[in-house]
């Protein structure tokens, strides 16, 4: 039970941008992966969430390969957020939150959807978001509008229990500190209710403190991965960044709740 | 994967995105384009009673009138203006612009340029067979599928950098069909033809049952086909790759979209030639009163494009008699400026 990536290669207009990457998601378990500008961090992400195909290697999700899952029903499995584009009309947060109902031929999907989304706009903190246009917001608030609706991808009805998958390009950009803690308490608590999930983060102090494990990525390959701990290393650091790294443990904590 | 459930965006039978304002909106659409039609038939340079004819108290000559004449003018007018007003609507969501228009991006001069070519080209082929009724729209339909496909291939698949090139093309297309059809309507004696107004300012008289049937129905279908993608053009605005990771088969939403649009215009202009800024006006009316998601906009639009054309129809028929207004001069009299405020308000973002 794990998105498993095998060998990876993908090459795009003869330049190689990830070269035989293996690597695996499992539940529960927060991955991120960190290296410099270019590494093919998100290249990686595309080819994992199925938008890119790979030229050699493969990916699987549960022991099915990528390929024999439809596109319909890898939207059950995975949910992405990534860099967006602007939207041409004028939705409200509302109408994008309720782009991410999947429909679940359940009887009460509606109520069990709307009360579901009322639990997300609480934790994201955006009563005061969601009868306002999605084009009048900041680009802050407009992640955080696309990360809940990644949530309610995710929605499952009580009876079935089938392993997912939060695949996250940049989560934390252009948010204010405390709107990057509660995403990451979110983002927590989907890990521990079982959901597998996969970051890319250019926060080095961010990708430490609260993942579990690390994937470091350099010229589209795995430089070292492993648990965090392991992974804690200014020479490992040093050499994906080509720059001098020190690592202190915390002089100035500053802790918002 | 032990449960494979299918994820459908049709169907929902517990899920429905539509709100009951909007509900209540396309039922009053629906009941001002029955109320339109009723007005359209009784007022003319005829006066006709309904109440009369369903009492059989009309002549001969009435009924002829009312049947063969009013009524196949008054569905033409409504059939084009829900298939222009839901193709602009669905152009707008497949481009993610506003500004798309069947007729600005050269769509409806490409089928208006295919149905020329067919009733000079084609010469007596359309009595010799049972089908040849067919023939005419189909040509059109042709025209117009050859301009969105050729639209397609030089924005790359819609890509997001297209969108002035989108318009420019169309300029490009709206002028070498203009020009084609110029000189087809000039060199041909043919009478089937008629004449270059009605091709680039559109008319709904002179149409008959045997030429409106396969109209309707081709029109009828596209609709049909094209109103539950609706969720999905919705999620189309979140970005191609966004709407593949939510379940959304991008390619083939694209093709559909792209074959029923250019089917129905292409019926539609087959009959009543090119009627500019329907499809642009239409649905930002339709947004503007109810909302912008595409489960009310499609069909929504269907319903005001309907309503509309057959009440802008009945004053081109009426306001100086017993001449007619081009149909194309009214709209595009209310479309050309509203085309110019909406360049403004988008410049302005």
């Amino acid at each position: 039970m794990t998105i498993s990536a095998k060998s990876i290669s993908l090459e795009l207009g003869g330049k190689k941008i990830l070269d035989n990457i293996s690597m695996d998601v499992r539940p529960g378990e927060i991955l991120s992966i960190i290296g410099p500008n270019g590494a093919g961090k998100t290249s990686l992400l595309n080819v994992l969430s199925g938008n890119i195909k790979s030229h050699n290697g493969n990916v699987s999700y549960n022991n099915t390969p990528l390929e024999s899952i439809s596109i319909q029903e890898r939207a059950y499995i995975r949910s992405v957020m990534s860099q967006f584009q602007s939207i041409a009309f004028d939705y409200s947060v509302e109408d994008i939150l309720q782009m991410g109902w999947l429909d679940h031929s359940h009887k009460d999907i509606k109520e069990d959807l709307s009360a579901f989304q009322n639990r997300v706009i609480k934790e994201c903190d955006m009563e005061n978001l969601i009868h306002q246009k999605f084009n009048t917001l900041s680009g802050g608030e407009q992640r955080r509008v696309h990360f809940a609706r990644t949530l309610l991808q995710l929605w499952q009805p009580a009876n079935t229990k089938d392993q997912n998958y939060l695949l996250l390009d940049e989560p934390f950009s252009n948010l204010d500190l405390v709107h990057k803690v509660k995403m990451m308490e979110s983002i927590k608590a989907k890990a521990s209710s079982g959901t597998g999930i996969l970051m890319i983060l250019h926060d080095l102090n961010l990708a430490y403190s609260f993942s579990n494990k690390i994937l470091l990525l350099k010229n589209g390959r795995v430089i070292e991965q492993g648990e965090t701990k392991k992974m804690l290393s200014a020479r490992l650091l040093a050499r994906a960044y080509e720059t001098f790294i020190s690592i202190d443990e915390n002089p100035i904590n500053i802790r918002y709740y | 994967m032990e449960s494979i459930r299918k994820l459908s965006f049709q169907t929902s039978q517990f899920l429905s995105f539509v709100s009951k304002n909007q509900i209540l909106l396309m039922s009053l659409l629906f009941v001002s384009m029955i109320f339109f039609s009723l007005l359209a038939i009784t007022f003319g340079s005829y006066g006709l009673s309904i109440v009369d004819f369903l009492l059989g108290k009309t002549s001969d000559i009435q009924n002829t009138v009312l049947t063969e004449i009013r009524l196949p003018r008054v569905i033409l007018s409504g059939l084009a203006g829900a298939s222009l007003g839901i193709s602009g609507a669905a152009l707008q969501g497949l481009f993610r612009n506003p500004l798309a228009d069947p007729g600005l991006i050269g769509v409806s001069a490409g089928a208006a340029l295919g149905a020329t070519l067919m009733i000079v080209l084609g010469g007596d082929i359309f009595s010799q067979y049972s089908l040849g009724v067919f023939f005419i729209p189909l040509a059109a339909i042709a025209g117009s599928s050859l301009v969105i496909l050729m639209l397609y291939f030089m924005t790359k698949g819609f890509g997001y950098e297209g969108v002035t090139y989108m318009l420019l093309v169309g300029i490009a297309i709206n002028a070498i069909a203009g020009v084609g059809i110029g000189i087809l309507t000039y060199i041909s004696s043919d009478s089937e033809l008629r004449s270059l107004t009605f091709w680039t300012m559109g008319s709904f008289g002179g149409v008959t049952w045997p030429l409106l049937i396969p109209v309707i129905l081709i029109i009828a279908l596209a609709i049909i086909i094209m109103i539950p993608y609706s969720r999905q053009l919705d999620l189309l605005q979140l970005g191609e790759p966004e709407a593949f990771r939510l379940g959304v088969d991008v390619q083939k939403l694209k093709y559909t979209i792209i074959l029923t649009c250019a089917a129905s215009v292409g019926a539609s202009v087959a009959l009543s030639g090119m009627i500019g800024f329907v499809g642009l006006i239409v649905p930002h009316l339709t947004r503007l009163l109810g909302g912008v998601n595409h489960n009310y906009v499609l069909p929504g639009s269907a319903l005001m494009g309907a309503a509309l054309m057959i009440i802008a129809d009945l004053i081109a028929r009426i306001i100086i008699q017993p001449a007619e207004l081009p149909i194309g001069l009214i709209t595009s009299a209310i479309g050309s400026p509203f085309f110019l405020w909406l360049i403004f308000k988008i410049k302005k973002l």
